[in-house]
């Protein structure tokens, strides 16, 4: 383990830190996470769930000056089978529903409003404007998780 | 009519002048860096920029003025020309509000107790991005000020409407614009300085002030409504260019399908790929820099059937990449294939501890899945 840190040393680097929001996060979110899979992996009951939940758990310790990953930390915490994202199918049905709605524009707005809040963890305790400047920066921060899990995943295979 | 306003606004000019004196001279420096601060956080638009400096050079200039006045001054007499300039000021204020002169005002965080007119012409230029700065400084609304706001009440909207005012403003009395502009700048001042005796007694109330365009509804709900739904919409433009696809549609209804979709296309992606996480493991010898360089690079990693390989594949990335964050000289790359290939076995050793890592090590992936089924 040693040697790897001082392989890891001999590597380039550029001399200054990226400072690069994204950068910064994908950093977090790795160093988070692939110890965390190396560890489950080692104790060899990596369920789909916990690696669920550490996949979860990384997104929400690399991006700590949002709210949403301090609602999402609690919910993982308290909870051992997170469900941190609603499944696709009640994401379809609620939709239909409000197309079944009709002529009422204000009502299908807000009904859509509050399917976003569904969307985002702790969406539902935020106001409307809160909620969306949360979102938009819960989009960026899964973009960049959707990326460095493919490479990981890429990386394994 | 004319001169009536021009006398009683010379009377408050000089009051406002003097707390204006007392505010400005500590608070001169806030000014700037919130100035600053605003326009890069919001993006202001070059003419508004250019509204700013005309404010400053006015505020220079009646702070010259007051220096030949008065040399010096103190905080106690600023309060009580407060609280006098109070006085005159709703009268004053009614006599501009039946000219016509529609001011684009928002009263900011800390504002004189008792005085409506305070505003910040300043905050209002830079557009609706300052509500939600606003929004952040103040919490509560108060309910005496909002009463005394009934009378003249504005909302602003776009930059544009505001220019359309200020030319307004340009072709009333030019006075009454220094006055008001003077306001504006003693509003700035009370709103960044904290530490004057004035802005402290006056600290108590947190609100926010609007006004109500001409021709629109005063109600203070309406107001209040409308400034929400500005916000809201100004998020949304925002949503609009982070999310793809999203700039076909125009309607809140449209944009907000396509904001839910792409959540739940990336959440249920993220699910698709913990659970390819959970058959497939990373290597031991994952290296994180690594995703950096994938992220550049297209070519896909192959099975490779040793360690040794492996460890060159990955630094054939790193040459291959044009990520120049995480390197600084290719030609230093060459030399880790060497160093790795050395050290390729003690990842081995140290997990012979454990027990497993003959398995991990299998580079066939049917061996993998195979050592993970144990």
């Amino acid at each position: 383990m040693e040697r790897q840190i001082i392989n890891k040393k001999k590597r380039v680097f550029s001399l200054e830190p990226n400072k690069n929001p994204s950068a910064v996060f994908t950093r977090k979110y790795t160093s988070h996470l692939v110890p965390a899979l190396k560890k489950l992996n080692m104790n060899k009951n990596s369920s789909k769930q916990t690696v669920k939940h550490e996949v979860d758990m990384a997104l929400a310790l690399s991006a700590q000056e949002f709210a949403w990953s301090r609602f999402l930390l609690q919910k993982l915490s308290s909870s051992t089978n997170p469900t941190t994202t609603t499944s696709s199918s009640d994401g379809i049905r609620i939709l239909e529903r409000s197309d079944k709605e009709g002529g009422n524009k204000e009502g299908e707005i807000e009904e859509k409003l509050r399917e976003l809040q569904k969307l985002l963890p702790g969406g539902e305790e935020m106001n409307v404007e809160e909620m969306l400047s949360e979102i938009g920066n819960y989009i960026k921060c899964l973009e960049l998780q959707t990326i460095a899990l493919k490479s990981i995943v890429q990386d394994s295979t | 009519m004319v001169f009536v306003i021009n006398i009683v606004s010379s009377s408050t000019l000089t009051f406002t002048l003097f707390l204006s004196h007392s505010l400005s001279l500590q608070a001169i420096c806030f000014l700037k860096k919130k100035k600053k601060k605003i326009t890069m956080n919001e993006g202001a638009i070059g003419g508004d920029l250019l509204l700013n400096y005309t404010d400053m050079s006015v505020l220079e200039r009646q702070r010259a003025h007051l220096k030949y006045l008065n040399p010096s001054f103190d905080s106690p007499l600023a309060g009580f020309f407060a609280d006098s300039s109070m006085i005159n000021g709703g009268e004053m204020d009614g006599y501009l509000a039946t000219a016509g002169l529609n001011l684009p005002m928002i009263y900011g965080e800390t504002t004189v107790e008792g005085d409506p007119r305070m505003s910040i012409p300043l905050e209002t230029t830079l557009g609706t991005g300052n509500f939600r700065k606003r929004k952040f400084d103040t919490v509560t609304k108060d309910c005496n000020e909002k009463k005394k706001k009934m009378n003249r009440e504005e909302v602003t909207e776009g930059e544009e409407e505001e220019k359309s005012k200020i030319t307004e403003l340009n072709n009333g009395s030019p006075k009454s614009i220094k006055k008001m502009k003077n306001k504006a700048k003693k509003e700035e001042n009370n709103c960044s300085n904290d530490s004057s005796k004035v802005t402290k007694e006056l600290e108590k109330t947190d609100y926010i002030h609007v006004r109500a365009r001409r021709g629109q509804a005063t109600d203070s709900h309406s107001i209040a409504e409308r400034v929400r739904r500005e916000k809201i919409s100004e998020r949304m433009k925002f949503l609009q260019d982070l999310v793809p696809g999203c700039d076909k549609f125009t309607g809140k209804a449209g944009m907000l399908d396509e904001i839910i979709n792409y959540v739940q296309s990336l959440q249920r992606q993220i699910e698709f790929l913990s659970m390819k996480l959970a058959v497939v493991n990373p290597r031991p010898d994952f290296d994180m820099d690594d995703i950096f360089a994938k992220e550049v690079v297209s070519t896909p990693m192959t099975v490779v059937p040793s360690p040794e390989m492996v460890h060159s594949g990955y630094s054939h990335e790193m040459v291959n990449s044009g990520y120049s964050n995480e390197m600084v000289n290719s030609g230093y790359v060459h030399f880790n294939p060497m160093q790795q290939v050395d050290t390729s076995s003690d990842p081995l050793s140290c997990f012979n501890n454990n027990g497993q890592a003959p398995s991990m090590w299998d580079s066939d992936v049917q061996n993998l899945y195979g050592s993970l089924g144990v």
